[in-house]
């Protein structure tokens, strides 16, 4: 870089400013487009459950709700146990979701970094077994666990969670380990830390943001599998609120918009999640060093 | 940390599976049900009468989600875990039955002075093997307002209309936005405000048509399909052309069980047929105006009849469930929360043929359609009585794949125009007698 | 403890394999106790015909003969599934990764689009379609209503067979918050250093794209690709919560026929063999993905081996 050069590089950091100040609004342009169309269904869903049943019915459709009626809310609440739901509900997924993390961690790390022998045949089990719905394991597992005499208990919908948490998982985990430098921990190793240690201090750092996001796809999966739980909880004070959302649904007639109402509610707990998650998130790349 | 947190709330989970029965020397049954909020605490609330009448049985319920009742009670027998009595959805009545889930109920009210109608008597080849624990039939529900509205006198309950007479009232009653019926000139279909009727084609409603118009789904004996006749054919595609041809209808093309809520509910069609269970479930909460009638009639004058069913399921607390079932499926059992509210109609045919029986639940005034008896008298009870038929399940095994898989799937296609009914039933017709064939 | 990790050692580090088998431990008790075994139990059933309740009766292949040569459902159930796969994650892919690069810049409010975005995909999944049935009605649908305001006539957007998978797939890319996010993670994973560098060099930012974000991207596309591949392959829940697999075969989706067949009509044997169909098709995909999938990514931390 001489002197000479300087002057003229000035004018071109402005004028690229300028493209990047340009280039910035057209994104935000874009992101507030994109982001009403997605809002978009989510507000009708909203709407819907300010409405009577006869006002979602009826034609032309309203775009505002004609009448707010928030009681909706008050009359759902009434026979819509929220907050033993949610107990309930949470009761399964915090143990799930903290035991698939830490397992698929663990196997994620060993896929990606270790050599052992039958890597690659347990590497192909572990995929293979993303190729089947849960559904199909469901009758087999069932009969184990009324076996072993746990039906009506959680056990059956937490434990499984703790073998790995799902290959979806396992592999996620792998393809971010293997984006982390090797330089990190071969680094390491000559520090004298053995593989553990690199798992803990190093790759775990790094992948943090994978993790949390491992978390958020648990905690999905969780709260709308309902299949399982309906198989395994028939008690009601043991329902969660996939379950709970049915008792609007009657022997005859369905109430749509507590169940919309309930719906939104239901919706709260993972939203929170997200945004507790999304702070890891940005910090995540802070901690890896690699920002600059 | 994490790890403490887990095993924390592990051992926390585990304590209601600790906590069991304690032992009061009762035979403790279970029954099973599907149902919302209300239907719960009625249920609960019955147990307990039950509970507190005697010493030696207790009732716990079992609840399980309507839509995935079936199949995880099914689970739940394969586990050998099955309760001891419970709902049994209407289309699963002959499965369970021909399996040997559920005990022999047949003499369950010999002797009695209330017997259960026959027509919602379940029968596998003739052999009666369970009871409806009540009666429902299939009625026309109309909106008086827009009747006067549209200067239409309201439908008769001594004579039903022909299908003709149905199809032009629902013109009258059909409007686009500008006012113009279907048929006058400048009528656009595609911007109608309110349309006449909408006659409910989820799938097991349908037979009722192929009987009014003279033919059947099936033989009464169960054995044979005949939803291939030109008369139950033609029925299919009657309704169909409401929505397709006529203008007249809301076009349905995947049917829920909803049909109040796309019909009269929905407060835009005039007209709508459904059961009569509606009394109770939908109409209280709807501010409408309503009256009932019979249904049109293509060439014969009939309704379907149904109902499902408490059963008592084969096991070793057998002979303790068949008491409680008995006792729970008499109609003075839930007389207040279901016979009264309109949910139900009575199943004993006491109730339809004496005065007394009659004025017990039509003439009392907790009863909806308590205004107008003598309309009731005509369009529940006489029809009850001489023109019910049962539904299909009643008397053909294997209903839950004959109607609910293969004709619910193959009659989409006729709803959304997109092939006829003859086209349709000539392909599906191998696949449904295969399907009843009872092996 | 002083392994280095060599390249071209055979022998398998003694220290190296004890970590890696307790670290595999949980998911191979998982993969053996809750998959693959349950797994083979289902598929044994496929060469029985069993209604649940009454006994179970050895037919040899009937099941697959019966389902290639006389069930029409079949391959109008194997076609909308392909089609409604195909569909759905080149739509959703594309989307996502877009997504994900607009909220990755310095853009005003980032955590407000980023939540939503994300929004739809942690909505429950009932309420969603019930939302989306409301536009989609023929009826008395927002969609239609627009549509018939401005001129035009309606479309029936869930009531034609035809037009069912397009108008899901919709639903599926405006789904894809998971997408989102892993790709949202994976660009934050992309050293700067490689986007300085290549700045320094004078790369403008469609150059940085092609040459930098892209291949640090590879193993999280690859990733994003086979996992909505796969879950799409597998798709039942909106035939289960929308439209029951209608019109007619429309959305009858094979994994909605295997619970439709299984679970509804209890036909557990033929639907094991509609699973067992699923499966070999899904592994298919998977196959060809993984196969070509050397040509095309770059691990950073790769052990080569």
């Amino acid at each position: 870089m001489t002197t000479s050069a300087l002057p003229k590089k000035h004018m071109r950091i402005s004028s690229k400013r300028k493209k990047e100040r340009l280039v910035s609004i057209l994104c935000t342009a874009a992101l507030v487009l994109l982001g009403l169309m997605v809002m978009f269904p989510i507000y009708w869903i909203f709407r819907s459950s300010l409405m009577s049943n006869g006002e979602l019915y009826a034609y032309p459709p309203s775009f505002l709700p004609p009448e707010w009626r928030f009681s909706n809310y008050a009359e759902t609440l009434k026979v819509f146990d929220y907050m033993q739901f949610l107990g309930n509900t949470m009761t399964i997924l915090v143990p799930s979701v903290i035991g698939a993390v830490i397992t698929a961690t663990m196997g994620g790390y060993a896929f990606a970094r270790l050599r052992f022998r039958g890597k690659k045949f347990l590497f192909t089990l572990c995929v293979g077994s993303m190729l089947l719905p849960s559904m199909v394991t469901l009758i087999p597992l069932f009969l184990v666990w009324a076996k072993l005499n746990l039906v009506n208990t959680y056990w059956p919908l937490i434990l499984p969670h703790f073998c790995g948490g799902g290959a979806f998982n396992i592999f996620l985990i792998r393809q971010f380990v293997k984006t982390v430098p090797r330089e990190l921990d071969e680094a390491a190793t000559i520090d004298g830390c053995g593989h553990f240690k690199i798992l803990v201090f190093i790759i775990l750092p790094a992948i943090k943001s994978a993790m949390i996001v491992v978390g958020l796809l648990k905690f999905i999966e969780l709260w709308n599998d309902l299949l399982q739980q309906v198989t395994y909880i028939t008690r009601r004070d043991r329902y969660t609120l996939a379950l709970g959302l049915n008792i609007f649904k009657g022997s005859f007639n369905d109430d749509w918009s507590s169940i919309m109402c309930a719906t939104c509610l239901s919706f709260i707990p993972g939203i929170v999640f997200y945004l507790i998650g999304q702070r890891y998130f940005v910090e995540g790349i802070v901690m890896t060093g690699m920002k600059n | 940390m994490k790890k403490l947190l887990a095993l924390l709330l592990c051992v926390v989970m585990m304590l209601p599976a600790i906590a069991l029965a304690a032992d009061d020397g009762r035979i403790h049954i279970t029954y099973s049900f599907w149902g919302n909020q209300t239907e719960a605490e009625s249920v609960q609330a019955a147990l307990d009468t039950f509970n507190a009448m005697q010493d030696k049985i207790f009732v716990e319920p079992m609840q399980i989600p309507n839509e995935e009742y079936t199949q995880t009670l099914v689970n739940y027998a394969i586990a050998k875990q099955l309760p001891d009595c419970g709902m049994v959805n209407e289309n699963a009545v002959l499965y369970f039955a021909r399996n040997g889930v559920m005990a022999d109920v047949s003499d369950m009210y010999a002797g009695e002075a209330l017997q259960p109608m026959d027509c919602i008597t379940f029968k596998d080849a003739g052999v009666p093997v369970g009871y409806s624990s009540s009666n429902e039939i299939l009625v026309l529900y109309y909106n008086k307002d827009m009747f006067d509205a549209a200067g239409v006198p309201y439908p008769s309950a001594d004579k039903p209309y022909t299908w003709d007479e149905f199809v032009d009232v629902a013109k009258k009653l059909t409007f686009d936005e500008n006012g113009k019926h279907p048929g006058e000139e400048g009528f656009n279909p595609e911007k109608i405000v309110q349309y006449g009727a909408f006659v409910n084609n989820w799938t097991w409603q349908m037979e009722v048509w192929a009987l009014s118009n003279g033919g059947a789904w099936f033989s009464e004996d169960g054995k044979e399909v005949l939803i291939n006749s030109p008369e139950a054919i033609e029925s299919i595609q009657k309704v169909a052309d409401l929505a397709l041809v006529e203008h007249v209808a809301p076009l349905n093309v995947i049917p829920e069980d909803n049909g109040v809520g796309i019909g009269i509910g929905s407060g835009t069609v005039a007209m709508t047929t459904d059961g009569t269970w509606r009394l109770g479930t939908d109409f209280p909460n709807l501010d409408i105006n309503y009256g009932i009638a019979p249904l049109p009639v293509m060439k014969e004058q009939v309704t379907l009849c149904t109902s499902g069913l408490t059963g008592v399921f084969n096991g070793k607390n057998q002979e303790a469930a068949y008491e409680f079932v008995k006792w729970y499926t008499r109609e003075e059992s839930n007389w207040e929360p279901l016979v009264l509210t309109g949910i139900w109609l009575p199943k004993s045919e006491y109730y339809y043929t004496t005065e007394e029986g009659i004025n017990a639940w039509l003439g009392n005034e907790k009863y909806p359609y308590n205004h107008d008896m003598e309309t009731g008298k005509k369009v529940l009870v006489d029809y009850t009585m001489n023109y019910a038929k049962p539904a299909c399940w009643y008397f053909t095994p294997n209903t839950q794949i004959t109607t609910n898989e293969i004709l619910f799937t193959a009659l989409q296609y006729v709803w959304s125009g997109e092939r006829t009914a003859a086209d349709v039933i000539a392909e599906i017709y191998p696949e449904l007698c295969e399907a009843i064939i009872v092996e | 403890m002083t392994a280095k990790p060599m390249k071209k050692m055979i022998k398998y580090n003694r220290a190296e394999s004890r970590t890696a088998y307790l670290c595999l431990l949980p998911s191979i008790i998982g993969l053996v106790c809750i998959t693959y075994l349950p797994m083979l139990a289902s598929f044994t059933l496929s060469l029985f015909s069993w209604n649940g309740l009454g006994a179970m009766k050895f037919i040899g292949a009937d099941n697959y003969i019966r389902l290639f040569t006389k069930d029409t459902k079949f391959y109008a159930s194997l076609l909308s599934t392909l089609q409604y796969a195909g569909m759905a994650v080149i739509g959703s892919m594309i989307y996502s990764l877009i997504i994900a690069m607009l909220l990755n810049r310095k853009v005003p409010a980032r955590g407000f689009f980023r939540a939503l975005f994300y929004l739809p995909y942690v909505l429950p999944a009932m309420a969603v379609y019930l939302g989306w049935k409301w536009l989609f009605d023929f009826n008395h649908g927002f969609f239609n209503y627009a549509i018939k305001s401005l001129g035009g006539s309606s479309v029936k957007f869930l009531d034609a067979s035809g037009m069912v998978t397009p108008s899901l797939t919709l639903i599926a890319v405006w789904l894809s918050g998971n997408l989102i996010v892993i790709f949202l993670a994976g660009l934050q994973n992309v050293p700067r250093i490689y986007h300085e560098a290549a700045e320094i060099d004078g790369a403008n930012a469609f150059q940085r794209f092609c040459h930098v974000t892209l291949p640090c991207m590879t193993p999280i596309i690859f990733y994003n690709l086979l996992m909505s591949l796969v879950s799409n392959l597998q798709v039942i829940t909106p035939a289960l919560s929308l439209t029951k697999g209608g019109p007619g075969t429309g959305s009858y989706y094979m994994c909605y026929m295997l619970y439709n067949q299984a679970f509804k009509s209890h036909k557990y044997g033929y639907g094991s063999a509609i699973a067992v169909i699923l499966f070999i098709l899904i592994a298919i995909f998977t196959g060809i993905l993984f196969a070509t999938s050397k040509g095309w990514i770059f691990y950073e931390g790769d052990d080569k081996g």
